[in-house]
């Protein structure tokens, strides 16, 4: 790749300042460090990437608002978590934890579980027993 | 380029890289008086790889790697450039992070593994959970640390924001992966590192007697996106083949699945050793990483449903069988220089 073929397109820039590094070639036969502005293809990539994580997210939060899932469910996407990995950081088994995402279940727990689980998610506990009421604008 | 003072004192110039731990090591390394590149490094340490991972899932995608495993990188560049290095992990969190400030109170400069997701400085878009990204942490200050992310800049970071980095479980999970130099050959024995590197990416990429790996593995993955459409339909097949695409260009990889920053090294090695044949070779691999690109473009077009009938599966693992063959070649040609070249 020479030096003026690193795509340089006016994209939105997903990362927000982590310009990307490219190798190329430069007049005198060297390579180089080119950062990129952004190519089309990457932008698109990340978009996808991006707006399934936002698509996971809206449709677990309706689900919580029709009483189909718990809150937790909804903090668990947020986190981009599974039960294994939700369970391992809170500290509780990955079968308690995907029955605690029932919300019959999940309104019955101790409070020292709702703080484990509130650690892990890095939130508080009152925010864990509700989900909010609009999609989460970012 | 920015430069700012470490712990002891001592000026850490920050200089952009391409790739996290290929830009970690070598500022490692410049910053105790050795001026190596990043592509150096990558090359010495046999960062090109290939492997596909189906059985590791990140965000329900598998993984292809590119690159040789998380750490490896560090840990053979210095052991062939004749370094003294430590690589630490800990079950202890707290212990991990007192140990962290002790060796910053000793004015050192501490490389960690941590979660991108969890990393407080990250834009939210850019948030993905996968505990392989590599930093620098130059001291402590009152309110955290302050940090050297080589792909990003210079920025703060809370104390608990880099513990909860640090110690997230999950896939991957680094378990505190912490590395440093304790000291460094000022000369080290550059042409000899790099025929060591050149061998063992020779070996990795041709004679691993798996088919997920190396050369062998390009082609399985080649035949599956081939099926794919078929296997998974269509909207399955475009998701695995966007997060494809996202491996090949997106995870730092200085372009085309780290095709070109291998090039550049070669490239360097060819005027280190005068070599002519090398430099051809250089040649060739950049060519590769042009095939790379173009694989990446077909994709995007098959996702894009533009041009159904130029743009199909077929033509995506056609490109990615073109690789594979270049590749074999590539490193056949590179075992017969290597036996010609001495140190």
């Amino acid at each position: 790749m020479k030096v003026n073929e690193v795509p340089q397109d006016d994209v939105f820039d997903y990362s927000e300042g982590i310009k990307k590094g490219n190798y190329a070639l430069d007049d005198k036969g060297k390579y180089v460090m080119v950062p990129s502005k952004g190519w089309v293809i990457d932008e698109m990539i990340n978009r996808m990437a991006y707006d399934e994580y936002k698509a996971k997210e809206e449709e677990t939060r309706k689900a919580v608002l029709a009483g189909r899932k718990s809150p937790l469910a909804y903090y668990m996407e947020l986190r981009q978590m599974t039960p294994e990995i939700l369970g391992k950081t809170a500290g509780i088994a990955t079968f308690r934890v995907k029955r605690h995402l029932r919300p019959e279940i999940f309104t019955k727990l101790k409070p020292s579980v709702l703080e484990a689980y509130a650690k892990a998610l890095a939130i508080t506990t009152e925010e864990l027993i509700t989900v909010p009421k609009n999609p989460r604008e970012r | 380029m920015t430069t700012e003072l470490a712990a002891n004192g001592k000026p850490f110039v920050h200089q952009q890289a391409a790739h996290c731990e290929t830009g970690v090591t070598s500022a490692l390394f410049r910053h105790q008086g050795v001026d190596i590149s990043e592509p150096m490094i990558f090359g010495i340490g046999s960062g090109i790889f290939f492997g596909y991972l189906p059985f590791i899932k990140l965000s329900h995608l598998p993984i292809t790697a590119f690159r040789s495993k998380p750490g490896s990188v560090f840990r053979k560049a210095a052991k062939r450039l004749g370094a003294d290095f430590v690589i630490k992990t800990f079950r202890n969190p707290q212990q991990g992070m007192d140990e962290l400030r002790q060796l910053l109170k000793t004015g050192k400069i501490v490389g960690l593994a941590t979660n991108l997701y969890w990393l407080p400085y990250v834009s939210e878009r850019h948030r993905h959970n996968f505990s392989g990204h590599n930093i620098i942490v130059l001291r402590e200050t009152e309110s955290g640390f302050r940090i050297c992310d080589p792909t990003f800049a210079m920025v703060d970071c809370t104390a608990d924001g880099l513990q909860q980095a640090r110690f997230v479980p999950g896939p991957l999970n680094p378990r505190g992966y912490m590395y440093y130099t304790k000291s460094i050959n000022p000369h080290p024995d550059l042409r000899g590192a790099c025929i060591k590197g050149m061998k063992d990416s020779c070996n990795a990429m041709l004679k691993i007697p798996l088919p997920i790996f190396g050369v062998r593995g390009i082609r399985f993955l080649a035949k599956k996106v081939v099926k794919s459409p078929d296997k998974l339909g269509f909207q399955e097949a475009c998701r695995n083949l966007a997060g494809l695409v996202r491996w090949v260009e997106e995870t730092g990889t200085g372009g085309a699945g780290f095709r070109y920053m291998y090039a550049a090294f070669i490239h360097e090695a060819a005027e280190l050793f005068g070599s002519a044949e090398l430099a051809n070779l250089a040649e060739e691999m950049d060519a590769i990483g042009n095939n790379w690109r173009e694989f990446s473009v077909i994709s995007a077009r098959i996702i894009k449903k533009r041009g159904k009938e130029e743009a199909t599966f077929a033509k995506a693992g056609e490109a990615m069988l073109n690789c594979a063959n270049r590749e074999e070649a590539f490193f056949n040609n590179l075992q017969k220089v290597i036996r010609k070249i001495k140190t």
